[in-house]
């Protein structure tokens, strides 16, 4: 093109040197055309070598003409018309680059916001970002600091090492224009944008840098809020996916505990009915009578701790809490009874209790305690089925200073460890082949919990599964 | 983090202060060295060249030490290296005028700049006193130089019919080693190194091009030198003005004075056997 344009100027001259005479230094405006077209193809550059040329052929022929015509307006015509090629030239050149520079700003203004509203970390999008505003302004360097929402702010840089001397700067032949402009928002600013070029940072190169900061912010913005939508809208998914499974679970748990609770209120009530049927219906030899009485009164109490579990249950439940009466009381005593019943019930476990020496004093509920400790010794039992060690132990707590713990260790099947988050919660029984024939209502560790908590205190437990599992009651001392 | 705390490299002006007091104390002795020369001839016992020749050297050794005060932004000691060219331009000037063999002493001038210079390295090198980031430039620079040259005896000689000779060797060579080491040196060390440089730093490029252009042809056309016709002088504007454009673009380009310093030697070069 740049050649075209040179045959143009060849020719023009041709023409003039042809028609000859005074008047064809007229046609010297022609000059421009080349220049014009130059600049219009190639920009700046091309308009500038252009109307240099040009400018240069048609000196060839103005300095004689402004020889001969002396100091006049012709000659001030003619100095005139020599620097219109290359002026021309320049201008318009600068015109097209101009227009040029904003169709590549449109452009890159579109790939940020496509590159913006692709999903993930922003700063992961951010060197991309970079990269487009660089290109976009025909900048050396540039660098994006947002606010990560966090302390630390993200940074990203076009090319990556921003500053080109750790040392920090030094004299340079080139100089260094450097623009930082804030990046606003409607919410305020995000960040800020830093540009650098080696040479000339002009008002229409700042005026374009200021739009195009405005765009990147609003972009910034919008893909923060695209973000956070989408954050929300996840947590929110999973949110509903978690209680969904919890009312699953929570409603599988009620028909279990519907099962197993007619099934734990029907064996006394069957025997009740049973043993006072056959007194009623029969002639019953005292002896005999005497001992159905005790049968059906075992069975009764059996009832009574039901519904009594389920009734301390239920006010836990509701938010009442359980009616306690602290005393101060001997725990080493409360145990050495429990621990005495259950030996004698259970003879296919070893009991260790050290002794009543080491237990400190303790001001509870002897009731609720009573029944914290016969729920986890009961569970010691029900979950060590071929029989084994169960340990209990009391003592001062050396890890929670004025608390005293009570624990209860057994040999038992222990629990997975995916389980141990659900076994406080009420109606749950961990399935476990070796104790699938155990009965109870899955109340007891959950008024364990809820005994504890209603003293001040907690439940804490350790298992392993095939090793067995440890709890530990905390109480205020 | 480092963005924060990271020092900016901005471009202080300097003080009006330090580079007026200077500046001024150089061109009151530039006029007086300009004065005596041109009062020579009154002087009993000498000719009327050697008064012109010692006020060329005197204003050759203004240009130098006013690129020196601006080149330092009135920091450091400019004296010294602006007393020693000085000193040694109007030794140059007066030992060719005496013979065509003493402007070798001229090829001197731009090594005593060169020797002062790299005291100043890391500050002139804003000034341009590097070498060219392209190793292209140089050639970029006498090729320009000579184009311009060519194309302006074309113009002279078969447009305008002034004959193209070199009727004296000695002399010619003469005026090239006073272009190689006064006018093009001083030229393109004070418009180009000192002004242009120092005006790029604070406004865009074609304000200060023009700028520094438009001093260098106030400088070509004061020349008293130069033939006072209508198209020479029209000529001498053209020619100035391409040539001064030419060099603050390719200083901008290269990063160097080195380019422009050789399209002005080459020019001038070809200048020297146009006889007007």
């Amino acid at each position: 093109m740049i050649l075209g344009a040179l045959g143009l100027i060849a020719l023009i001259a041709v023409g003039i040197r042809i028609a000859g005479g005074e008047d064809a230094w007229i046609l010297q405006h022609l000059y421009a055309l080349p220049a014009l077209w130059a600049a219009l193809a190639r920009g700046t550059t091309g308009g500038a070598i252009v109307g240099l040329v040009a400018s240069l052929v048609q000196s060839l022929g103005t300095f004689p003409l402004i020889e001969r015509a002396g100091v006049s307006w012709v000659a001030l015509d003619g100095i005139i018309s020599l620097a219109t090629p290359m002026t021309l030239g320049v201008t318009v050149g600068k015109l097209a680059d101009q227009s040029r520079g904003r169709a590549i700003q449109l452009d890159a203004l579109l790939e940020i916001q496509r590159s913006l509203a692709v999903a993930g970390p922003l700063s992961e999008r951010l060197t991309e970002v970079a990269g487009l505003t660089r290109q976009a302004l025909g900048v050396d360097r540039v660098r994006l600091v947002l606010e990560a929402g966090g302390d630390i702010p993200v940074a990203a840089s076009a090319p990556g090492n921003f500053w080109p001397s750790e040392a920090g700067p030094r004299a340079s032949a080139t100089p260094c224009r450097r623009l930082v402009l804030s990046l606003d928002a409607g919410q305020g600013r995000v960040g800020a944008l830093i540009l650098e070029r080696d040479g000339d940072l002009s008002a229409a190169d700042r005026g374009r840098a200021n739009a195009l900061a405005a765009h990147v912010a609003l972009a910034v913005e919008n893909a923060r809020l695209t973000e956070h939508q989408r954050h929300f809208a996840r947590e929110l998914e999973e949110k509903v996916a978690g209680a969904t499974r919890r009312l699953r679970e929570l409603d599988q748990a009620k028909n279990e505990f519907l099962t197993i609770a007619s099934h734990e209120l029907r064996t006394p009530l069957t025997a009740l009915q049973g043993f006072s049927e056959l007194m009623l219906t029969r002639q019953v030899p005292p002896e005999r009578a005497q001992k159905y009485l005790g049968h059906i009164h075992t069975e009764a109490q059996r009832l009574g701790r039901i519904v009594g579990d389920l009734l301390d249950h239920s006010r836990i439940e509701s938010g009442r809490g359980a009616e306690l009466s602290p005393v101060p009381l001997d725990l080493g005593s409360i145990i050495e009874a429990n621990v005495e019943i259950f030996a004698s019930q259970h003879p296919r476990h070893h009991f260790d209790w050290p002794g009543a020496a080491t237990v400190p004093a303790l001001c509870a509920d002897r009731d609720a305690v009573d029944r914290m400790l016969k729920n986890l010794l009961s569970n010691a039992i029900k979950y060590s089925p071929r029989g084994g060690r169960v340990r209990v132990e009391a003592g001062l707590a050396q890890d929670r200073p004025g608390m005293v713990e009570l624990s209860v260790e057994d040999d038992g099947v222990g629990i997975a460890a995916e389980a141990l988050s659900r076994i406080f919660d009420p109606y749950v029984r961990v399935a476990n082949p070796e104790t699938s024939t155990a009965s109870g209502l899955g109340l007891g560790l959950s008024l364990v919990r809820g005994l504890a908590h209603a003293h001040g205190g907690s439940v804490e437990v350790e298992s392993l599964p095939g090793k067995g599992s440890r709890f530990r009651v905390l109480l205020p001392g | 983090m480092r963005l924060l705390t990271q020092r900016l490299a901005i471009d202080r002006a300097p003080r009006a202060s330090a580079v007026a007091g200077p500046l001024l104390l150089v061109a009151a002795l530039t006029g007086l060295g300009v004065a005596v020369g041109l009062a020579g001839p009154a002087l009993p016992g000498s000719g009327p060249g050697l008064g012109h020749a010692f006020a060329s050297g005197v204003v050759h050794a203004g240009f130098l030490s006013a690129g020196w005060i601006l080149a330092l932004g009135g920091l450091g000691r400019w004296q010294g290296p602006a007393i020693r060219g000085s000193g040694a331009l109007v030794i140059a000037s007066l030992a060719g005028y005496f013979s065509p063999a003493g402007a070798v002493s001229y090829l001197f001038i731009p090594l005593i700049l060169a020797r002062d210079a790299a005291v100043w390295h890391i500050r002139l090198e804003r000034a341009g006193w590097c070498l060219p980031r392209d190793r292209r430039a140089p050639f970029l620079g006498a090729a320009a130089g000579i184009f311009l040259g060519v194309h302006m005896l074309f113009t002279a000689s078969l447009m305008l019919g002034y004959p193209v000779t070199v009727p004296d060797g000695r002399r010619y060579l003469a005026a090239v080693a006073y272009d190689i080491g006064a006018s093009a040196v001083t030229a393109e060390w004070l418009f180009r190194g000192a002004i242009f440089s120092a005006l790029w730093r604070r406004w865009s490029f074609w304000p200060a091009a023009a700028a520094s252009t438009g001093l260098s042809l106030m400088r070509y056309l004061l020349d008293p030198a130069l033939p006072r016709t209508a198209e020479l002088m029209a000529g001498a504007m053209f020619y100035t003005l391409l040539l001064g454009l030419g060099s603050c673009a390719l200083r901008g380009w290269s990063g160097s004075l080195l380019p422009g310093y050789l399209a002005t030697v080459a020019f001038f070069s070809a200048y020297r056997v146009l006889h007007v």
